[in-house]
């Protein structure tokens, strides 16, 4: 497995389900049916903790499917950030 | 498809539940829900509130409880949902409740919860559905890898609740990581598990908050409940424990089990909330009045002519020697009252009433009413109350009325220190079946909202303390608003600009805000109901040991519960005292209630405005108002009590009322036909009664009805009716529109600022007996005062007082002090014995101790019987406890204490019969001679460090020299002193104020106690700046400013700067040093 942790760009359906997403100038092709969770944050090392702040500040979307891509097929991590609406990679498990 | 929440946990789920059930309920409401569940953990603290808000809006009630479960061995087993079923002729809801309290049985000493085999035995009714959820033992082992052990698990459920219905699992999703708790593969195990031995399930959310983002919240109450900081125990997994809706409840049951089975899910969970709505009426006995059965007051026949013969033997015992005409008015006014009491129902009410005030003057502890309940009749010829509604004037109406049926509150005001007797003798005349103490629930302001939030961040809460002192005045949700505003906030504010932390902490402290924070007793309530109160309400022990109610003071009310406030006050305990002391001391037995309510050494000594320790009236602004009002009769007591309360200041009634009395202004009546109304306060309308009374006379309503429209005046919606009305039937009475228009006007301005009268009337009577007491028999009084501590002074000011009165104050004795204040005689005189109590870090057990070994013949013997720390021997001595062990003529303090620190140098206390013993006790003891006797200054100074207070002289004496060269003047000569005179006061600040003010400007009131008396100056904004820094704490103060004449004997001093009275008396003697070099 391997931690990745770069910011990626990523294609979804009209449900916000990730169908393609783009790594280091490469494209991937979701092609499994992707699970999703949401884990927590520490919002607590944040700025500010305000009412109305909004659940982005305490959760992110997970998503884990197998995805087809530069040559390669493997089980990928995305987090979602759905306040910054921002994605990221998390893992590659190879 | 619609679904129902029956997992829900509200604010009152202490440090759990984010929002109130009212806000719980109106979301659901708006989202379509039909009926609502709510299920706290370990009680049912917020049931009654989501019933009342169901109603409200429509919506089915459904209640549970969420607590834990355990094993045999006491082992937890899991948290359990217990949802009652309705439509159960209350059977359901009995048996949560029995549940419930079972679950507290242990008290605080055991482990929380209920035994299994307990639960299961209760279940085995039928009546209530127990629901394992993914936190259980059988959820648990669906994570694990071997089937078998969540099989096994389940099966001991099933074992012991065999009954169908009884038990079923509840599938929870939160989305949390595959293969987590709370996740979706996690409820769809549970789920394939439950159908392959047919449990029934239904889903749930297991809600803690309405919203996604009130997941914050629900984490800083978990580090609350953890006492940990964040990020130091397991958070929950996300913020997915909202309310959702239905829509997004059946896409988290397709994601557990695909479509099909999802909506069998939804459709069974449907199944159970049918089954568990609650019909608030016959399942709670919700609104049905409930009290004692007949025989529990040991009556038989009819209660009403129970109470119709207890009245009638009233009439003879408190109207004995009136006259017939008199007589035929009261016997009028008392078949009216009765007339209503009856046509409620309400006798048996009364009557248990009057049981548990006879039952508490059997035991021989002084009781009054409060509140509107002086204003009836019946209430005074049952011993109930001990103002006379006829002579005072009062209105049975404002009282208890046909035009609503909620039961009444009559509240009791008894000697504080016998309060808890009390309790206990309530509870073993009418059984803990039908008596249970009323919980309160104290909820997040500022402080505590400051300190938890600091917890959850890992500050340590005393590091926030100082600003978490400044916090009052507004509310802890507008913080970040009032660090903009408020100058006591600006360096806080500065620093939440540049420290993270802080301005998180800002946050946080802003979300707690009202929520719930613990449970507790009630200061003063208590359930009394019939043999069903077991049934209707849960009960857990309270701090005093006693069963206390999960419900507080709202909810007496819905639950048709009848709440008696037994409410200790000090001022009844010192008056108390000061009668035993006064039949200890001088041998008579002073009948309190039976005292002149008309004399004029009463009302003399009232008007002086030295009202310190007189109930109600002490306080500086009370004792302003004395000054320019000048009492004369009872009556203006209860006035003057009404005029200081919030609601006629802001209406601003005190000025013309005092204008009109004194003559500055033509009293108005209005109309010839409100004089008799309104000619007690010469025109001006205060009271609720002058309203009353007002629509009576001008609309021909009867004054029941005139009370429902009073209480609708406050409200801003249907004034607009009752101006209507009133202008209609006045105009048919014949009153002129112009008439009209002025009364309705000063109708309208009243809204909710008059007093209800017969409330002022029951406070003035313990204000007139402690200013009678206070002015007869000074030394007892005081005595009373300084063992009860009733008034909102230190005891150090008490004592000034006393002084300021001639009364004797006698130092602290070792063979003659107790932990009271006794009146001793001192040849003729009477003087009053000093505590020990207010010795510093002396025990209660060194004071029992002490007290069991007195009389001492000499130190050593003290030292061996006695026993005392090495400290409290020590300071003893330094306050002169032992003065009388020896001859004064040869022996100094100094020595004393010399010989204690010998005595003290010893490694160990010889037992009291061993030879050494012996030797140091019972042989003439030798002290070290020579050593010198302490000024009188370092007396007081020693006293004042060590008791809080100066005995031997006023602290303000020592700078008596200076004060008398500077021109200070006294403040008992203030009211001599023409008005805008410049002068200086000085003495002990006893107290800071800074009442909020119309012009939102503060202001600060500082009184001063020099011995004569209290001076009280105002320090306007100019002022402050000169000297605010010594407004707030600095002990002896010199204040400058000019005289202020308020009325015939008002005054104040509108001060100009203020000095401490140290640093001017180092000044002055080095200049004296200086002169005289």
């Amino acid at each position: 497995m391997g931690r990745i942790d770069e910011a990626v760009s990523v294609l979804v359906d009209q449900e916000g389900i990730p169908t393609l997403f783009r790594w280091r100038k490469k494209d991937y092709q979701v092609s499994s049916r992707p699970v999703r969770w949401f884990a927590r944050t520490e919002w607590w090392v944040g700025e500010r903790a305000h009412r109305g702040i909004g659940s982005g500040a305490v959760e992110v979307e997970m998503w884990r499917f197998i995805a087809t891509g530069d040559g390669s097929k493997c089980p990928f991590e995305l987090l979602h950030n759905t306040a910054a609406n921002s994605w990221k990679l998390l893992s590659r498990f190879e | 498809m619609s679904f129902t929440h029956l997992h829900v946990a509200s604010g009152f789920s202490s440090h759990y539940g984010a929002n109130s059930p009212e806000l719980l309920v109106e979301t659901a409401h708006n989202l379509g829900f039909d009926a609502l569940g709510i299920t706290d953990r370990d009680g049912l603290y917020g049931a009654v509130k989501h019933i009342g808000a169901c109603l409200q809006v429509d919506l089915a009630p459904i209640v549970g409880v969420d607590l834990p479960v355990m094993d045999e061995d006491g082992s937890l087993l899991a948290r359990v949902v217990v949802l009652a079923h309705g439509q159960s002729k209350g059977l359901g809801w009995a048996t949560l409740c029995a549940v419930v309290t079972e679950a507290h049985a242990g008290g605080k000493k055991k482990q929380f919860g209920i035994k299994r085999t307990k639960l299961a035995a209760l279940a085995s009714s039928g009546v209530v559905t127990v629901l394992l959820g993914p936190d259980s033992d059988v959820g648990r082992a669906t994570l694990g890898r071997s089937k078998n052990a969540a099989v096994k698990a389940l099966g001991k459920w099933l074992e012991l609740f065999s009954k169908p219905g009884t038990l079923g699992l509840e599938i929870v999703s939160l989305l949390t990581e595959p293969g987590k708790l709370f996740s979706s593969a996690q409820a769809k195990r549970m789920l394939e598990l439950a159908d392959a031995y047919a449990v029934p399930t239904v889903l749930t959310n297991a809600v803690r908050y309405i919203d996604p983002d009130d997941a914050i919240t629900a984490d800083i109450l978990d580090a609350a409940r953890h006492l940990e900081p964040l990020g130091k125990f397991e958070p929950q997994p996300n913020a997915q424990a909202y309310l959702k809706s239905s829509k997004q409840m059946l896409s988290v049951a397709v994601e557990i089990a695909g479509t099909k089975r999802a909506k069998q899910l939804i459709a069974d969970t449907n199944l159970l909330a049918d089954l568990c709505r609650l019909d608030p009426v016959s399942d709670c006995g919700w609104g049905k009045a409930k009290t004692p059965e007949k025989e529990a007051l040991g009556i038989t026949g009819s209660p009403f002519e129970v109470l119709f013969q207890k009245v009638q033997s009233g009439v003879n015992w408190r109207y004995g020697s009136v006259s017939k005409k008199e007589l035929t008015k009261i016997q009028h006014r008392l078949n009216q009252e009765l007339i209503t009491i009856n046509k409620l129902g309400f006798a048996t009410y009364f009557l248990t009433v009057a049981d548990v005030a006879q039952m508490i003057r059997d035991m021989n502890i002084r009781i009054a009413a409060r509140g509107s309940g002086a204003g009836s009749l019946v209430n005074y010829l049952l011993g109930i109350s001990s103002v006379d509604p006829v002579e005072h004037d009062l209105l049975f109406e404002r009282f208890l009325s046909v035009e609503r049926s909620s039961l009444p509150d009559i509240d009791i005001d008894v000697e504080s220190a016998r309060r808890h007797d009390i309790y206990r003798a309530i509870f073993k005349r009418y059984g803990s079946k039908r008596v249970t103490l009323l919980s309160m629930q104290s909820t997040y302001r500022g402080r505590g909202a400051m300190r938890d939030s600091a917890l959850a961040l890992g500050i340590d809460p005393d590091q926030v303390d100082e600003i978490a002192s400044n916090m009052w005045r507004f509310s802890a949700s507008s913080f970040r608003n009032a660090l903009k505003v408020k100058p006591e906030l600006a360096a806080f504010a500065e620093e939440v600009e540049r420290n993270r932390v802080m301005n998180l902490l800002v946050d946080m402290t802003e979300r707690l805000d009202r929520i719930p924070r613990h449970i507790s007793m009630h200061p003063c309530g208590v359930i009394l109901g019939d043999l069903t109160l077991p049934s209707l309400t849960p009960v857990e022990p309270s701090g005093m040991g006693l069963p206390m109610s999960q419900f507080d003071k709202d909810d007496m009310d819905p639950m048709g519960l009848l709440k008696l406030d037994v409410l200790g006050v000090r001022m009844q305990s010192t008056m108390a005292y000061a009668v035993q002391e006064i039949k200890r001391v001088r041998g008579f037995e002073l009948d309190l209630d039976g005292i002149p309510k008309d004399d004029a050494k009463t009302f003399e000594s009232i008007n002086t405005t030295n009202t310190l320790g007189i109930f109600q009236i002490e306080s500086p602004g009370q004792r302003e108002l004395t000054g320019k009002h000048q009492l004369t009769v009872f009556n203006d007591l209860t006035i003057q009590i009404s005029l200081f309360r919030p609601g006629p200041m802001k209406g601003n009634m005190i000025l013309p009322y005092l204008d009109r009395r004194h003559g500055f202004e033509k009293p108005e009546y209005i109309h010839p036909d409100l004089k008799p109304i309104l000619s007690e306060t010469f025109g001006v309308v205060i009271f609720h009664e002058h309203v009353l009374r007002i629509l009576h006379k001008m609309t021909g309503c009867t004054l029941a009805r005139a009370d429902e429209l009073r209480r609708s005046l406050e409200k801003p919606g249907t004034k607009g009716l009752i101006e209507k009305f009133f202008r209609l039937e006045a105009t048919k009475r014949g009153y002129s529109k112009q008439l009209i228009d002025k009364v309705w006007k000063i109708l309208e301005g009243f809204g909710s600022f008059g007093f209800c009268k017969a409330h002022g009337a029951a406070f003035a009577m313990p204000t007139y007996q402690s200013a009678w007491l206070k002015t007869h028999y000074p030394t007892e009084f005081l005595s009373g005062l300084l063992t009860h501590d009733p008034g909102m002074y230190p005891r150090r000011l008490l004592v000034a007082e006393a002084r300021r009165l001639g009364v004797k104050l006698l130092p602290i004795d070792i063979n003659k002090s107790s932990e009271v204040f006794h009146v001793e005689k001192v040849g003729k005189e009477t003087g009053v014995r000093m505590s020990f109590v207010d010795l510093q870090s002396i025990s209660e057990a060194e004071i029992k101790r002490f007290i069991a070994g007195q009389p001492y013949e000499n130190l050593s013997d003290f030292y061996l019987r006695g026993k005392p720390t090495r400290r409290t021997f020590e300071r003893l001595a330094l306050i002169g406890a032992f003065d009388s062990l020896v001859d004064s003529k040869d022996t100094t303090r100094g020595d004393i204490l010399s010989k204690v620190k010998e005595l003290n140098a010893m490694k160990q206390r010889p037992l009291e019969d061993d030879a050494d013993a012996l030797f140091y006790g019972k042989f003439i003891e030798s002290l070290p001679k020579g050593n010198p006797e302490p000024s009188v200054d370092d007396k007081v100074n020693t006293e004042m460090s060590l008791l809080g207070m100066d005995i031997t002289q006023h602290a303000l004496e020592k700078y008596r020299p200076m004060l008398d060269e500077l021109g200070v003047v006294f403040s008992s000569e203030l009211s001599s002193i023409r008005s805008k005179t410049n002068v200086l006061v000085a003495g002990v600040r006893v107290a800071t104020q800074t009442p909020p003010m119309r012009s939102g400007k503060r202001v600060v009131f500082i009184s001063l106690d020099d011995g004569a008396g209290c001076s009280d100056s105002t320090f306007f904004e100019d002022a402050q700046n000169r000297c605010s820094h010594l407004l707030f704490n600095t002990r002896l103060m010199l204040i400058g400013g000019k005289v202020r004449r308020t009325g015939v004997r008002g005054v104040s001093i509108m001060a100009e700067n203020a000095w401490r009275l140290d640093e001017l008396w180092d000044q002055w003697n080095a200049k004296r040093l200086a002169i005289s070099l």
